[in-house]
């Protein structure tokens, strides 16, 4: 019900002058009224219950009468509490409404747009006002909405188990601050998530002045900003690096999963776009090039031109070697030596970076040891990057204590009270801390969080959080713009905000976050206080708070020693000393995000598993440790036989891996790519106290994770359990392309010699053509016109004003999954849990088909050996995959009682009231997209789907129904589901522009603009390969695309025709490398596979070793 | 038949004598039966006490369709979900039951209608028990498209009833020619053999009014519509038994061409191909004589019908057997070589992956039972071991069975994009459900012999050596 902003933001004199009532009955209602009742009027009190109507009126009156005399001026304002009594300006019933907030995350924030149906969030997007993500949200933004409805939050305080009022909430805690303020705080400890906001950072610095002697310590389990003490190594300052990678046109990531993790990825993924697309051959020599050294296979590396599997306790030295390169010196020989990898690599990866100076860049994974990072650095400065593709920006200096320090109070006694403002350090501590211990032995631990989590369970006092959505706050985004984090509804459950909690230890008057934030963001600018923030929550930022560049840097002429001294000493890695790289995993991160259903239920990425993590392991040490499944005499006709697949479910072994005296358990994946000797071990899964989601899904990698080894060790063995095996949820049980044209890649240098290479394959491309035409007809006439096949039936009439189409590029597709999610929270799309998962039959109506090649098909047609292996060093291929909108739907066809039809706009719609569930069209599909409910997963918990009608008991909760999208029907079971094109928005886009135009006095003017509807997967993607719009017009971007040579249909052979296109892929080698492929490694499988031999390119290609890790 | 042997000797100018070669008439009536003995052998087996093995068969019967019941009840509760299917595979054993019970139907019609047509004597002691089975077949195959929709209780829009939506049907779809394809058939399968039962009907009306028992008399006198022998009623009778082969002939083909189509229309590898009306057809006839070899070689030996039953027919039903399913194996070859010939991968994958892939077990099985199986009856020792044919016969239909499976599962496990291949497995509440229509056909058909003459007695007399006593001039 929070309508803040259709109503002036509280002016001086509501915030502290006389307190007006709505009704009496809203003051009689207030608990802070009762209260006083009780504590005024004991015995009258008492009569309230409505037996003594004359007492009661009598005690009414004089009870208002004292409250509009004497309280008004106590009382808080509750400034954002409007009633809905009465319908307000701006809203229209069934219309939604938007406000800017955004989403704090550690050190940074993705600013979004809220959408809101009368008070009730439904989706998230990114705020097209913050310039860097330009409207792009990530998959966890996306999905964090539903946490908010989470029947499984903490919907109430307790102390001991028993329910806490708010009242002795905010008793307990002004008790506690009251009580250590004689101490000035001794005996008092806080442990705190590391956070960017303005007002809590001058919340944060009032308790330090109050109370000194108390300790303030933070704890992030997930490092994902690089140390400050490599640029001070470095340049000898606080600063921290900002990069701008649009201008970069050859990048070198040491270990950096920049398109992904850390808190500028979505800028940065927007940004590496930039300058990876291309238009036309002409503009292709700028697209950028990307050199990746990593040990696990990662976004980034999937989208390598140059990918180089290195342990990443070896990148130290790797980078030694490329800094010795670039900067033409023999300082960092020493930390270089004994680098296992072809010399050729570093130097022709050097010499590319120095002929493109002031357009390079280097960057270093967060985990990195400092002296890496403050390699990259000099590397920058050297390169004359800096101020072109990197700035430096101030770092604020960290202040807060670590929890090893807070551990050694603790440790000592000295601690009494404990606050665990949010985190979960019960679960994701350090091991060598012995957290849980620690924490039992404070006498008083008072935890604030969204959960009755791990470490809930060990407090004494839980206090309920309140999601980002339900209370005020404020943040910055990774370049330091604040932006507010704004309420879209009242908190559904008696929450508390984390700010108020400061408040009332601190003892203030003044405890109500809105009043806090609006304090800072006035206080941070001049003018009228009002407007600015006013505006501030209008456009969702606070424009020019971004940190500036800092200019005058220089490189210290003592860094190579001090780099040297810094250096780790390159550890020896192999199958009796393994290397543990612990990863924040794509979805449930450090394991905040474990309870949510869209997020477990989304496929990993790379691992494509759901409702699990797993110990990736190399297909090398698969070898090694004998878990490869024997050959067996049935030729492999398809390259899957030697993978864990048991009739289509992931039985995936056992292992057991102990490092430093400690032991984890947990299934095992064998994942190409990887290092030989490294294996990930992701965090955030393994969650003991969760909720219904979270709860036993994957194991828990901090039981081996101690405080010096945080995100890399050595010296690991993993031990296989010998028949043991564990079903792992796995979306995508093939993983090679099979020699298929679906995705069509080529190298640059090829797409300048033959733009249109894409349409030169495939089969298509061997057939006679059903319009010899084609080429030559516009895309409107082909759109609507052309024959289709000389048919006796009739085809669907494309007369409509619109036509809508898509066009996807392969090129700038990074496969974040964030469209992924999107999707579910825009078209209801409901989770079906890992067990339906293990069956096959989730639900998303888009997938990222994500396939590898390493050049090596068979070529015989009953198989042969070479289908035998896992690659080792893959080329990663991907591919979004939704319904592709067919104008010759096969779909349509086979319908028998015409539950999906087109309409006369291109569009091929599904009437789920008519579909009776043949799931004939799903099986005609070409693409595999349609989607069958094979049970009512909308009304049932997902281990209840088996129950049938007796399991009616166990019915989804309200709360979670709430997300759901007004807009969308919530299909029932028995009926087949798919991608729409969003039609709800194509819909609202015509609406509107109707209404614009018989506003504007010309009824007529109905044509859609282009960009007024943009599909939730278009929305969403940072990286804009995904352009939706109407084919008809001829300036629209979608056509745009079309008509780029790269156009190509998957599976065009069909004549299906599907309106969905891709731009086809490219590479962009650098031909002087040592592991240089003349053609994309899936093109010289399709060459193998179909083509003579003399096609597949270089043969060098064919025996393209894996870099690095020879041992 | 059997041939007239050519003499190699030199042949005189003028031949002295015009004999004709004594065509040694296959006899369909063994023993020298007489017409009285046939009329109290198959009436005898409605009117005598129920045996004890007929009580027990029923129960086991009606136990094992209680499976069916119990499974399509849950499902419906439930949802489609508790069967085994997945994307990619979205029809799996629910398709595969319902070509497999529709196929069987087929022998019944073809020996009833299109070996009628074809002046087939051997037919007669058949063709009832076939057509039954026929119909039984039918039902059983019916439950499988109407349940295996995800909300049954909408299945009537498959029907071109009006409605206020004015909705039509989607008359492209092969699913609804398979509605009227297979209602029709059923229909028309259904007159047949009731109008060929009516002459049956009507002497036991007969035999029940004499043997005063009023109830049966008066049911079957119903069932008879008044049949009193007489030259009219035969001349009508059969001609209108006649039309009705004539229009159950082109049903023979028709439906099994339809049900392919559910196949051959879509695009999927391994189903969009031009072979399969021919070949669906083939393996019908192939799976519907082993289902009747199943059904009657036990019949014969329980109720001693081997007068009736000769070897003569089970050679015939065995040569047949062994000719559709070398067209059968003809077609699996042809497949091969078009999916090569094509030249589209896609296409070969799918059949190298039928043969080698992960169901590889499936095609091999179905090759063995369908391609190599047929081939012993090649030998007259095999045909002649009664035993034997009966175990080979139910060989034919568990291949037949593979048959589907292969085509339905293994098309649709791997398709054009590999990223959605998948593997599928059934679950017990599929297993169950179609293991209980065995069951529902048993019932049916043990109500069939309790208490329906299993075979046409008029016909089966006319064909006795007695009923053309001059055959021998």
């Amino acid at each position: 019900m929070k309508r803040q902003f259709d109503h002036p933001a509280p002016s001086e004199r509501e915030l502290n002058g006389p307190r007006y009532w709505r009704s009496l009955d809203e003051l009689a209602a207030t608990p802070g009224f009762r209260a006083y009742l009780e504590r005024e009027f004991p015995e009258e009190a008492s009569r309230l219950d409505g037996v003594d109507r004359r007492q009661f009126f009598k005690l009414m009156a004089a009870s208002f009468a004292l409250g509009g005399i004497g309280l008004a001026g106590c009382r808080r304002p509750e400034a954002y509490v409007l009633p809905y009594g009465k319908s307000m300006e701006e809203v229209k019933d069934g219309l939604p409404l938007y406000f800017a907030t955004a989403m704090p995350l550690r050190r940074a924030a993705i600013p979004l747009v809220a959408e809101t149906y009368q008070g009730r969030p439904t989706k998230l997007e990114g705020n097209p006002s913050y310039q860097p993500h330009g409207g792009a949200s990530s998959l966890i933004a996306q999905a964090s909405l539903l946490d908010l409805y989470d029947p499984d939050r903490a919907t109430t305080h307790l102390k001991d188990g028993a329910a806490l009022t708010a009242a002795a909430l905010n008793d307990l805690l002004a008790a506690v601050g009251k009580k250590y303020a004689e101490g000035r705080g001794a005996g008092l400890a806080f442990l705190a998530e590391s956070s960017s906001s303005p007002t809590r950072a001058a919340l944060v610095a009032r308790l330090r002045e109050s109370l000194p002697a108390a300790v303030w310590a933070e704890y992030e389990p997930v490092i994902d900003e690089p140390p400050v003490e490599a640029a001070r190594i470095a340049f000898g300052r606080d600063v921290k690096p900002v990069y701008r990678l649009a201008a970069a046109r050859r990048v070198v990531s040491l270990d950096s999963d920049f398109l992904q993790t850390g808190p500028a990825a979505l800028a940065d993924a927007r940004n590496f776009a930039r300058g990876r697309r291309v238009a036309s051959p002409a503009g292709a020599d700028r697209m950028n090039r990307l050199y990746v050294a990593e040990s696990g296979l990662t976004i980034t590396g999937a989208m390598a031109d140059h990918r180089l599997r290195i342990a990443s306790s070896h990148v130290p030295a790797l980078a030694a070697a490329l800094a010795g390169r670039v900067l033409g010196t023999d300082a960092y020989a020493p930390l270089a030596a004994g680098l296992d990898v072809k010399p050729e690599w570093i130097a022709e990866c050097a010499a590319d970076l120095l002929a493109h100076r002031g357009g390079s860049l280097v960057l270093a994974g967060a985990h990195q040891p400092v002296a890496v990072h403050a390699l990259a650095y000099l590397m920058n400065a050297a390169l004359g990057n800096i101020g072109r593709t990197v700035d430096f920006v101030a770092a604020e200096p960290a202040g807060a204590a670590t929890i090893q320090q807070l551990a050694a109070v603790i440790k000592a006694g000295s601690v009494k009270t404990l606050f665990i403002l949010g985190g979960n350090p019960a679960y994701n501590a350090p091991a060598d801390l012995d957290w849980m211990a620690l924490q039992k032995s404070v006498p008083e631990v008072i935890r604030y969080g969204y959960y009755v989590d791990e470490t809930s369970a060990l407090a004494g006092v839980h206090i309920a959080a309140t999601h980002y959505l339900e209370s005020w706050g404020d943040a910055r985004t990774a370049d330091g713009t604040i932006v507010p984090v704004q309420p879209m509804i009242l908190p559904l459950f008696d929450g508390m905000n984390e700010l108020s909690l400061l408040t009332h230890v601190l003892g203030d008057a003044v405890t109500d976050p809105y009043t806090l934030v609006y304090h800072t963001i006035t206080g941070l600018t001049g003018g009228d206080p009002e407007k600015t923030f006013r505006r501030f929550l209008y456009d969702g930022l606070l424009e020019g708070t971004a940190y500036p560049p800092v200019g005058g840097l220089s490189p210290r002429a003592d860094a190579a020693a001090a780099i040297l001294a810094a250096a780790p000493r390159k550890p020896v890695v192999g199958a009796q000393s393994l290397e543990v790289r612990f990863a924040a995993d794509y979805k449930t991160d450090d394991g905040r995000f474990a309870n949510n259903g869209w997020l477990q239920e989304c496929p990993d990425p790379i691992t494509r598993l759901t409702w699990d993590n797993a110990i990736l392991i190399s297909p090398r040490l698969a070898g090694e440790l004998n878990i490869l499944p024997p050959l067996s005499g049935v030729l492999p006709v398809a390259r899957d036989e030697a993978a864990d697949w048991i009739n289509g479910r992931e039985q995936a072994h056992v292992g057991v891996v102990k490092l430093g005296g400690r032991t984890v358990r947990g299934p095992l994946q064998i994942q190409p790519g990887l290092s030989n000797y490294t294996i990930i071990l992701p965090l955030g899964y393994g969650r003991t106290r969760s909720g219904r989601v979270g709860t036993g899904a994957g194991f828990n990698a901090s039981a081996v994770r101690t405080g010096g080894t945080m995100h890399v060790a050595t010296g690991a063995t993993i031990e296989i359990i010998p028949d043991e095996r564990y079903t792992l949820a796995n979306t995508q049980e093939h993983w090679s392309l099979e020699g298929r044209d679906l995705i069509r890649e080529a190298n640059v240098d090829e797409f300048k010699a033959n733009p249109a290479f894409a349409a030169a394959l495939g089969l298509e491309a061997h057939s006679p053509p059903y319009d010899p035409e084609s080429a030559q007809r516009p895309l409107e006439e082909k759109a609507t016109e052309i024959p289709r096949g000389n048919s006796l039936y009739t085809t669907p009439k494309f007369d409509g004003l619109h036509q809508w189409g898509m066009s996807i590029d392969l090129n700038t597709c990074i496969g974040c999954q964030a469209c992924v999610i999107a999707c579910q929270a825009e078209n209801n799309i409901p989770i079906v849990g890992k067990d339906q998962v293990v069956r096959g039959r989730e639900m998303h109506w888009i997938r990222i088909d994500r396939y590898y090649s390493d050049g090596r098909i068979a070529t015989g047609a009953f198989g042969g050996a070479d289908n035998r292996s896992i690659p080792e060093d893959p080329q990663v291929s991907l591919e979004p995959m939704a319904c592709q909108q067919c104008e010759l739907a096969p779909c349509e066809m086979v319908c028998p009682v015409n539950a999906t039809v087109h309409d006369n706009e291109g569009l091929n719609v599904m009437a789920y009231n008519r579909c009776v569930g043949t799931r004939y069209c799903a099986n005609n599909c070409p693409y595999k997209v349609r989607r069958f409910n094979y049970f009512d997963w909308n009304k049932h918990a997902t281990d209840a789907l088996y129950l049938g009608p007796l399991g009616h008991q166990q019915e989804m909760p309200e709360l979670l129904k709430m997300v759901r999208n007004p807009e969308v029907t919530v299909r029932m079971r028995g009926v087949m589901e798919k991608c729409t094109y969003c039609v709800q928005r194509i819909e609202n886009a015509k609406i509107q522009q109707k209404v614009k135009a018989a506003q504007a006095g010309n009824p007529g003017d109905v044509l859609v603009r282009d960009g007024a509807v943009r599909t939730a997967c278009q929305q969403a993607c940072p990286v804009e390969a995904i352009v939706f719009g109407n084919l008809l017009d001829p300036e629209s971007a979608v056509r745009k695309a079309k008509a780029q040579p790269r156009d190509y249909a998957v599976l065009g052979y069909l004549n299906v025709r599907p309106r969905t296109t891709y731009l086809g892929k490219l590479r962009n080698p650098n031909p002087r490398m040592p592991d240089y492929a003349e053609l994309p490694l899936s093109r010289r499988e399709s060459n193998l596979k179909n083509h003579s031999a003399a096609e597949t390119g270089r043969p060098e290609s064919a025996d393209r070793k894996p870099e690095g890790n020879h041992a | 038949m059997s041939h007239a042997e050519i003499s190699t000797a030199p042949l005189p100018a003028v031949l002295e004598e015009v004999k004709p070669a004594v065509l040694p008439r296959p006899v369909l009536v063994g023993n020298n039966r007489s017409f009285s003995w046939i009329t109290e052998k198959i009436c005898g087996i409605i009117e005598g006490p129920t045996p004890t093995w007929w009580w027990v068969c029923f129960g086991v019967a009606v136990f094992v369709a209680s499976f069916t019941v119990a499974g399509l009840t849950y499902l419906v509760g439930t949802g489609v979900g508790v069967w085994g299917h997945r994307n990619p595979v979205n029809w799996a054993w629910d398709i595969v039951n319902f070509v497999f019970w529709i196929g069987i139907g087929h022998a019944g019609t073809l020996i009833s209608a299109i070996l009628c047509l074809l002046r087939q004597k051997w037919r007669t002691s058949i063709n009832r028990a076939a057509e039954a089975m026929t119909i039984f077949a039918v039902v059983c195959a019916g439950i499988f498209p109407l349940f295996h929709v995800g909300r049954v209780w909408m299945a009537w829009y498959l029907f071109p009833l009006p409605n206020s939506n004015g909705i039509w049907q989607n008359f492209r779809s092969p699913l609804e020619w398979d509605v009227f394809a297979v209602s029709t058939y059923g229909t028309v399968s259904v007159l047949f053999w009731y109008v060929g039962m009516i002459p049956d009907l009507g002497v036991l009306r007969d035999r029940f009014t004499a043997a005063g028992q009023r109830v049966r008399a008066f049911l079957y006198g119903l069932f008879a519509m008044g049949w009193r022998g007489s030259n009219r009623h035969w001349s009508n009778y059969e001609m209108a038994y006649l039309i009705l082969a004539g229009i159950a002939t082109p049903l023979v083909l028709s439906v099994h061409t339809i049900v392919s189509f559910d196949f051959a229309v879509s695009l999927i590898p391994g189903w969009h191909t031009t072979i399969f009306p021919p070949y669906f057809v083939a393996g019908a006839i192939y799976s519907g004589f082993g289902m009747v070899l199943t059904l009657m070689l036990p019949l014969r030996a329980v109720l001693k019908l081997e007068d009736l039953v000769t070897q003569y027919h089970i050679d015939n039903m065995c040569k047949i057997t062994l000719a559709t399913g070398s067209m059968v194996g003809y077609a699996y070859m042809m497949e091969f070589f078009i999916a090569w010939y094509g030249a589209n991968p896609n296409e070969s994958f799918t059949f190298i992956n039928r043969a080698f892939g992960p169901y590889a077990w499936a095609y091999w099985t179905m090759v063995t039972c369908n391609v190599i199986v047929p081939q012993f009856f090649w030998f007259k020792g095999v045909r002649r071991n009664t035993a034997l044919v009966w175990a080979l016969s139910i060989l034919v239909n568990v291949g037949m069975w593979m048959e589907r499976f292969v085509i339905i599962g293994t098309s649709l496990a791997r398709d054009f994009l590999p990223s959605s291949w998948g593997y599928y497995s059934p679950t017990v509440v599929e297993i169950f459900t179609f293991f209980g229509t065995f069951g529902v056909f048993s019932t049916l058909f043990l109500l069939f012999i309790r208490f329906l003459p299993m075979m046409p007695m008029a016909e089966i007399k006319a064909v006795t050596p007695q009923a053309d006593a001059h055959a021998h001039h």
